[in-house]
């Protein structure tokens, strides 16, 4: 009986603190703008607030950290966009021909 | 009696082993950032050109590939910045799809996630994803559709980490400007991501 008041209870506030935030769209801005900056108070409230009731965005904050970890850890180790990336033998033999006549 | 150094700086640059060595390398690299084959061909050229003139002052103080990396970082950047002067950033030009039909338009629930586009949980870990090729197909893939500067300053952000004052200065934008593209990249490969490698990965 106690459970189910207290899920009743907390779904009500969940309802009317999804009326009253920043909506998803202006969320997800601002968890991108998180990226880049440092996020003012008021913002770091709402952005709070928002995700403790939207497993939405907050899956949404989540993949954006995974896309930047996979992405930066790619940088060193550029991986291949083509079948068998890297120069093509006619590319290679220009640079060398290139390269030969400027010694 | 020669002095060892002397020695070092008479030996001429062997520019045919470099290009055996660390040509593969370079132009993924560059590709990885350009995402233009042409445009990593001739800065991967432009790198051993430099790095022929400057061999002197080289003198093996880096390992070799990361004396070449380092002048590839260069031209990289060079071209960027050739590429925006020659298209600026003109009024109304497009940072990127806003993808408005991801929200719900009417109340009482407009700016929430529409439900066949909200996130979903991914299943996979950074460590598993850069071990498969196959995701960087869909990846790249996923950001072919953004408009150059955007995937530009998307990649000079998240691949190369520079600061937001590096980027606006190399692409011609305002922070503003840099902030909108940032997000409007990460909105459209974050769903482009899920639909064609997370949901079908399951």
């Amino acid at each position: 009986m106690a459970v189910k008041l207290y899920d009743k209870l907390k779904h009500s506030i969940r309802y009317w603190l999804l009326r009253r935030l920043p909506t998803c769209q202006q969320t997800v801005e601002k968890i991108s703008e998180s990226m880049e900056r440092s996020l003012s108070l008021q913002e770091r409230i709402n952005l709070k607030l928002h995700l403790w009731i939207c497993s939405w965005c907050q899956w949404y904050m989540e993949h954006l950290h995974i896309i930047r970890e996979t992405t930066r850890a790619k940088a060193d180790q550029p991986p291949d966009f083509i079948a068998g990336a890297g120069l093509s033998d006619e590319t290679r033999e220009r640079i060398r021909r290139r390269l030969t006549n400027q010694n | 009696m020669n002095a060892p150094q002397g020695k070092f700086l008479d030996e001429s640059p062997d520019a045919g082993r470099w290009l055996d060595d660390h040509g593969d390398y370079l132009f993924k690299y560059a590709v990885f950032r350009l995402r233009d084959n042409t445009a990593a061909e001739d800065a991967v050229q432009e790198t051993f050109l430099a790095a022929l003139k400057a061999y002197k002052e080289f003198q093996g103080r880096a390992s070799e590939r990361t004396w070449l990396v380092g002048i590839l970082k260069h031209k990289i950047v060079d071209h960027f910045r050739r590429a925006m002067r020659e298209a600026p950033l003109g009024e109304g030009s497009d940072e990127g799809p806003e993808h408005r039909e991801f929200f719900e338009r009417p109340e009482p629930w407009q700016g929430h996630w529409n439900n066949n586009y909200a996130p979903n949980e991914w299943h996979a870990t950074p460590a598993e994803l850069i071990e498969r090729s196959d995701f960087w197909k869909v990846y790249n893939d996923c950001l072919s559709p953004l408009p150059q500067r955007t995937a530009s300053a998307f990649t000079l952000r998240e691949v190369d980490g520079l600061k937001s004052e590096e980027i606006c200065e190399i692409l011609s934008i305002k922070v503003n400007n840099l902030w909108v593209m940032l997000h409007r990249a990460r909105l459209h490969l974050r769903n482009c991501l899920e639909l064609n490698w997370f949901r079908r990965e399951q």
